[in-house]
């Protein structure tokens, strides 16, 4: 992981861990205050009053009915004592039970267990469960011991409402009593959940930010190793967003180095190329004339009387002074390339340069057939005029008579009886002017393509390997580019591109 | 390696540790046809808190678990578990005590603890549970709880929010196991011995 990488997770997991503790931060604060709204003291305290409130109730219904027991039985003694026989109490106990509804049964007992006199209320199946108990008092009527039960009751719904309340009030006591754990355990749960959110929010924040940081680190990579001087360099533009730009900027400014340090290179080969043959041309030229000289002057002043010898001298001097001849030229064509000017740009028109040509295209011919004009059929167009660019109209027009002439000599060998094209053809496409010499000629093998314009490579029997070196390097001082690939119609395809001047 | 190693090395020595902070205390063990009889009082469950609400005229509960376990060993070979539901009878003095299905009525709260919180040969386990350990060394492990609310009352009590919420139903489990735990509860155990050959 790159530095820079590490750079961003950090930054994107501070800002989200950030986020994280202040978010629980504040939410157990928020809690807290949520839950001492809901939860507080005063609801408690109200509760435990409500369920002081219901025991009270019922203690004070256990008061009133062990009243009411008290007021039977004092009532039962009452009668008994008044009027010493039990046969009469049945109709003063229904009396009793009409008059307390607390009162289920009244059992006036004697000592053996006897039931002397009862009074129940029949029971009731549709009312409420009821919770009873036996009151009992001792009395006597004369020698006789008796026992007076009464049953009270209360309804079984109070002490269910007790314990209803009962279990609120101690639920909620305990809610009271870990407040401050509960609002914690929710700001906690909620934390670990957001935690986990946030942990694949970064994992995938992370993921697709090493898209980018991965580009961005390619880029420090490539950068380095053109640094290094490796001009091959080419990165892949991807997704279309601001790095893609910048890859795209990178890989074209890499581009413009790698053509502009061929080009700086070639030229410079080329300099080297045009000093070696100013020097050649210098070191043959000077011993050219009197060795020519000295073959005449030899064949003119013998004066023997062998016409085998004089014959034979004849044919050396008529040799020596056709080789002669061929150096001369040599070194004409050696001292014009050495001497080669650098261009002089100026606006020009690509179709105006074409044109211009059109004008030499029969003393070229003729030359090619050797005095009768070679039947190979030119064509000159233009696609759209004007096609303006910065140019040294001569040494353009030079540039592509060399490689016009190449063409017409390779189809004629090709075609000697006729059926050879050659096509000149001017247009603009994309920032450039380009100018278009196809023939159907034999072509040129693939491997050879770069070749072609290295100085003193040919394939001609007379060639000297200068006529391309000279078109390259012109269109090169020009900030364009030659190329060269195969024609559609099977020969070869030079193509000449030129900076438009709008596009400077 | 190395790592599972240091990982059952931390577990024996939390169990270890687990152990050691039970207070150790003299319980009765018998034996009998073969399955271990424990006898314990846990009388001091009831402090005067408890006393005060076991006399509110509130049904109270009180739950003891007893469980056996191997010497070194937090696993329960065998547990038992009983529970006295208690009310006071405000209509009535004396106390109510129900125990499984059945119901008494005591008068005073001393008997009630007695019945509920002092132990005397409570069967724990069975004789399978013992036959594979005999010979070796084992604990029983005692747990006296007041008041804890049941899983089913405390759900009912305390429930989590309508609504699509993710946080709400954990952190409601949560909160159920701290708020409807015991109010009160000891924890002891007693010394080691031999599960008889």
């Amino acid at each position: 992981m790159s530095r820079f990488e590490r750079k961003i997770l950090f930054a994107i997991g501070l800002s989200v861990f950030l986020a994280l503790g202040g978010s629980i931060f504040l939410a157990q604060g928020a809690l807290r205050d949520v839950y001492a709204v809901g939860v507080n003291e005063r609801f408690g305290a109200e509760l435990v009053h409500g369920v002081e409130a219901r025991r009270g109730q019922l203690m004070a219904l256990r008061a009133g009915s062990d009243q009411v027991a008290d007021a039977v039985l004092w009532a039962v003694e009452a009668e008994l004592a008044r009027s010493r026989s039990v046969s009469r109490l049945e109709g003063l106990l229904g009396e009793l039970l009409g008059r307390y509804e607390v009162v289920q049964s009244i059992r006036l007992i004697d000592d053996a267990d006897q039931i002397l006199a009862r009074a129940a209320r029949p029971p009731d199946p549709v009312g409420d469960a009821l919770r009873s108990t036996i009151r009992e008092r001792e009395t006597g009527t004369g020698a006789r011991k008796l026992r007076i039960a009464v049953e009270v009751s209360v309804p079984e719904r109070y002490f269910e409402r007790l314990q209803e309340a009962g279990e609120v009030a101690d639920a909620y006591s305990r809610l009271q009593r870990q407040g401050a754990s509960v609002s914690d355990v929710y700001a906690w749960v909620f934390g670990v959940l957001a935690f986990l959110v946030i942990l694949v929010a970064f994992l995938i924040g992370a993921i697709v930010s090493r898209r980018v940081t991965r580009r961005v680190t390619d880029l420090a990579e490539a950068s380095r190793k053109v640094g290094a001087g490796d001009l091959t360099v080419a990165l892949p533009t991807g997704a279309r967003d601001e790095v893609a730009e910048l890859t795209m900027a990178f890989n074209e400014m890499v581009r413009d180095l790698r053509d502009s340090r061929t080009r700086i290179e070639y030229l410079q080969r080329i300099g080297a190329w045009q000093d070696f043959a100013r020097r050649l041309a210098h070191e043959i030229k000077n011993p050219l004339t009197p060795i020519q000289l000295a073959a005449q002057e030899m064949a003119e002043t013998y004066t023997g009387e062998d016409e085998v010898f004089q014959k034979k001298l004849f044919q050396a001097r008529a040799i020596i002074e056709e080789e002669v001849a061929t150096l001369r030229r040599l070194v004409g064509e050696f001292s014009a390339f050495a001497k080669l000017p650098r261009a002089d740009l100026t606006p020009f028109d690509l179709c105006e340069l074409i044109e211009s040509i059109r004008i030499s295209i029969p003393a070229v011919l003729e030359d090619v057939g050797h005095g009768t004009a070679a039947p190979v059929e030119v064509g000159l167009s233009c696609a759209t005029a004007p096609i303006r660019v910065r140019m040294d109209p001569m040494m353009l027009k030079r540039g592509v008579d060399n490689i016009l002439r190449n063409a017409i000599q390779a189809v004629y060998q090709d075609h000697p009886t006729g059926g050879g094209r050659v096509l000149v053809h001017a247009y603009q496409r994309e920032g450039s002017g380009f100018i278009e010499i196809r023939d159907n000629g034999p072509g040129i093998d693939e491997e050879n393509w770069d070749r072609v314009f290295d100085p003193y490579y040919t394939t001609k029997a007379e060639g000297t390997g200068l006529g391309l070196a000279i078109v390259k390097k012109v269109v090169l001082e020009h900030g364009g580019e030659v190329r060269l690939d195969r024609a559609p119609e099977g020969g070869a395809r030079f193509r000449i591109e030129l900076p438009l001047m709008e596009s400077r | 390696m190395r790592f599972r190693l240091a990982a059952l090395a931390l577990l024996i020595a939390t169990v270890a540790y687990g152990q050691s902070q039970r207070p150790e205390r003299a319980l009765g063990v018998t034996w009998s046809r073969g399955t271990a009889r424990v006898s314990f009082s846990a009388k001091d469950l009831a402090d005067e808190r408890v006393r005060r609400e076991l006399s509110s005229g509130l049904r109270k509960r009180m739950e003891v678990t007893v469980s056996a376990h191997l010497s070194g060993s937090n696993w329960r070979m065998g547990v038992r578990r009983f529970g006295c539901d208690v009310t006071r009878d405000l209509w009535e003095d004396g106390y109510l005590v129900r125990i499984g299905d059945q119901s008494e009525r005591l008068k005073t709260l001393e008997q009630v603890l007695d019945r509920c919180l002092v132990v005397q040969g409570l069967f724990v386990g069975e004789p399978k549970t013992y036959e594979p350990q005999k010979g070796r060394d084992i604990y029983f492990a005692v747990t006296a709880e007041f008041n804890p609310i049941s899983k089913k009352q405390c759900t009912e009590l305390i429930r989590p929010a309508s609504g699509g919420d993710p946080v709400g139903p954990i952190s409601v489990n949560i909160v159920r196991r701290r708020i409807c735990k015991a109010e009160r509860s000891i924890v002891f155990r007693g010394a080691l011995l031999k599960v008889p050959e």
